[in-house]
């Protein structure tokens, strides 16, 4: 009987094992909603609707203390969404949303020249979220925030001559707060981008089958690397050699510039190893993932190296050689995840498609 | 007259005036050779000459990614420009005979990846980017100067793309995409929610502008990127939308230099093959055929011009680069795929290299 029950279960164990040497394309994007995007835009909703509160108590009690507990929310903010920026697909490309909680790159200083503007004017509007939210959005975001937090004149906050600058931060953080809860809720949604990405058909413009859904999340990790580099690094390291230019680095006035970049690399790490997407490939694809992992260990390092505010840390040779690492990384990032993940999942995030040319 | 003017553009004038009026005849029957910039397997970028039969003829070296190649119509000579927001523009010799020559972009400005030769190839044409200034500009290189930078004109546009010499040899043509990018943010494109794409026709010799067209219809996140002529002398173009993603806007049309734009109706199902992306955009050597080209849904389509019709199609994965031969349409992919369609007869073969978007027929080896 022993016997018998042995052979039986190792009868039932063997497809079961089969299976679990590659995951199906249905369990990757499954464990990338439950396990990567979900708790991410959660994460971000949650502390987005702790700012709001905390800068209402900053307007309502404005003191040195309550400006702290303000100034260290919008940092764990600034941290939640980096983690969740480089999702860019399904909610957070509608309604301008992105732009809306980030307007970046921002070349040509609009968010600076127009939060300057509200504050010398002190327009009632921008206090206003129904109002603020019909305006521009470098008025709303992440950026105009933060100049009011800790860009010139932010000390005011401590007392009531910040009255106007405060409520018009607070219209900002009500703003947010909102655009956060509804990206987590349609994330939750069952009926939401979450149905298309796991049921895909041909009658969804998107996402006709689950080939389109795993170029769309290999397409994420790749642009992700890009952006990072793009986006992020070189614009403040400077390209070819150019001088640095610390204050055009994003987050500069609040010191969140390199921390915001380690998490826009956790945020795709997550992603990537959460959804255990390399496991859908076939075994002798497992280094892709192998060696993701080692670059994003390495880009892990090096940030934490840069332990100062960007500017300081350039003029640092240490932490300036560990922010040049990280665009090295970035760059073995391309090609691990634009094109070995990619081939080895049989996806052409290939050549001619991944440009825009 | 102009459509036979055209392809012997293509074909290179000087090179089969020169020869015999029978070993002229020889060359006409003589394989197709086309050319296209290519990611080398091994690493690595260049640009390739290929036939039909799927052989490598030559390659010629790239410091980064090419994009369009275009050729000059007395001397053969070839550019191969940089891809956005490239600096390099190479200068090589068809048939071998000269080294490649390099060309750099001035400071303050980089290429877009297309160009046109004058018709008497004493000047290269390049569309480029003032990119601290979000304008597009033609640069003007003198040839018998050593390509040396001799001007430029406005292309009354953000991020200018294609441009074209129009078959009357003295209007460009050119695509303003209307995506604003700046080398300090790579590819990023900067201002999406404020585009303004446009084709403008532009005087050779003067630089003025003749006119300029826009889609209306709330359609300012299409961006017109590629173009070609048909048989009637129209501008048949392909777009990129830059829109929410659900969207599904035509994204090919016509032009002419009198005014006239449209966009033609592609029935849904069509639309949806192309993903909202048009990658490269070709006319057959009569004109008689336009071909448009998706890589993003692996989907090459012939148009009828004259009834805005599809006539024939081709799956190809990663497919972008379209060239005529000598009955239909030849297309590429960024899997190294070549094979023909509408009439080609060129059967499907593989490379070992990755083609680029585009692919140009070069006659005369």
């Amino acid at each position: 009987m022993r016997l018998l029950l042995a052979v039986v279960l190792a009868l039932s164990l063997t497809p079961a094992l089969a299976q679990e040497q590659k995951l199906t394309a249905e369990q990757v994007v499954s464990l990338a909603i439950t396990e990567a995007i979900r708790p991410g835009f959660a994460q971000y909703a949650e502390t987005a609707a702790t700012l709001e509160r905390d800068v209402a108590g900053l307007c309502g009690g404005p003191s040195e203390a309550s400006l702290d507990v303000a100034r260290t929310q919008f940092k764990a903010a600034v941290i939640a969404w980096s983690r969740v920026e480089l999702y860019r697909l399904g909610p957070l490309m509608v309604e301008n949303r992105y732009d809306k909680i980030l307007f970046w790159p921002d070349r040509k200083g609009i968010a600076l020249r127009q939060v300057q503007g509200v504050l010398a004017d002190a327009d009632p509007d921008a206090a206003d979220p129904a109002k603020l939210g019909s305006k521009s959005v470098a008025m709303q975001g992440l950026g105009a925030l933060e100049f009011l937090l800790f860009g010139t004149g932010a000390e005011q906050l401590n007392s009531a001559e910040g009255d106007f600058r405060c409520r018009y931060a607070h219209a900002i953080t009500m703003l947010q707060a909102e655009t956060a809860a509804a990206l987590s809720a349609e994330w939750n949604d069952p009926a939401g981008i979450s149905k298309r990405l796991l049921e895909p058909s041909e009658a969804d413009p998107d996402y006709r089958g689950f080939r389109e859904v795993a170029e769309a999340l290999t397409g994420l990790l790749a642009h992700g690397t890009e952006a990072i580099r793009d986006q992020r690094l070189l614009p403040f390291l400077g390209r070819d050699g150019a001088a640095p230019k610390p204050k055009s680095a994003l987050f500069w006035r609040s010191g969140m510039t390199v921390p915001s970049i380690n998490a826009n690399f956790e945020g795709l790490r997550a992603l990537l190893e959460k959804s255990r997407i390399a496991e859908a490939t076939t075994a002798e694809n497992l280094w892709v993932s192998n060696s993701a992992s080692f670059e994003f260990g390495n880009a892990e390092r090096a940030g934490k190296v840069v332990t100062d505010p960007v500017e300081q840390a350039l003029a640092d040779p240490r932490q300036k050689k560990a922010l040049d690492y990280l665009v090295i990384v970035t760059q073995s990032l391309d090609t691990i995840l634009g094109e070995n993940l990619a081939a080895a999942l049989g996806l052409s995030v290939g050549f001619s498609s991944l440009d825009g040319d | 007259m102009w459509q036979r003017r055209a392809f012997l553009k293509a074909a290179g004038v000087g090179f089969a005036a020169a020869l015999l009026p029978r070993r002229a005849e020889a060359l006409e029957r003589a394989e197709l050779i086309f050319a296209s910039s290519i990611q080398k397997r091994e690493g690595g970028f260049g640009a390739a000459l290929v036939n039909e039969a799927g052989s490598v003829i030559s390659t010629v070296e790239l410091p980064d990614r090419g994009h369009d190649i275009t050729f000059s119509p007395t001397t053969g000579q070839g550019v191969v420009f940089a891809r956005q927001p490239g600096t390099f523009a190479v200068i090589f010799d068809p048939h071998g005979g000269a080294q490649p020559q390099t060309l750099t972009s001035i400071e303050g400005r980089h290429f877009f990846g297309h160009g046109a030769f004058s018709p008497d190839g004493k000047l290269l044409y390049a569309t480029e980017n003032d990119f601290d200034n979000a304008r597009g500009v033609i640069g003007i290189y003198d040839v018998a100067g050593g390509y040396k930078r001799i001007g430029e004109f406005d292309t009354f546009g953000t991020g200018p793309h294609e441009m074209l010499l129009m078959p009357d040899g003295e209007t460009f043509v050119v695509a303003n995409g209307g995506i604003e990018t700046h080398p300090d943010y790579g590819r990023t494109e900067l201002n999406l929610d404020s585009m303004d794409p446009s084709i403008a026709f532009v005087d050779r010799r003067s630089g003025k502008l003749i006119g300029k067209l826009r889609l209306d219809g709330g359609l300012h996140q299409l961006s017109i990127r590629h173009m070609a002529f048909d048989h009637k002398g129209r501008v048949w173009f392909g777009c990129q939308f830059r829109g929410p993603s659900a969207d599904r806007p035509q994204l090919v049309g016509y032009a002419t230099r009198d005014g006239e734009i449209r966009l033609i109706e592609l029935p849904d199902a069509t639309l949806g093959e192309l993903r909202n992306y048009i990658g490269s955009v070709a006319a057959s050597a009569d004109g008689g055929l336009i071909g448009v080209s998706s890589p993003e849904g692996n989907t090459i389509l012939a148009i009828d011009p004259d009834t805005a019709t599809v006539v024939a199609s081709l799956g190809l994965e990663n497919g972008c680069g379209i060239a005529p031969d000598s009955v239909g349409l030849v297309a590429s992919s960024g899997e190294g795929a070549l094979g023909g369609l509408a009439g080609s007869p060129a059967p499907l073969t593989t490379f070992e290299l990755n083609f680029d978007n585009h692919l140009r027929l070069l006659k005369a080896v």
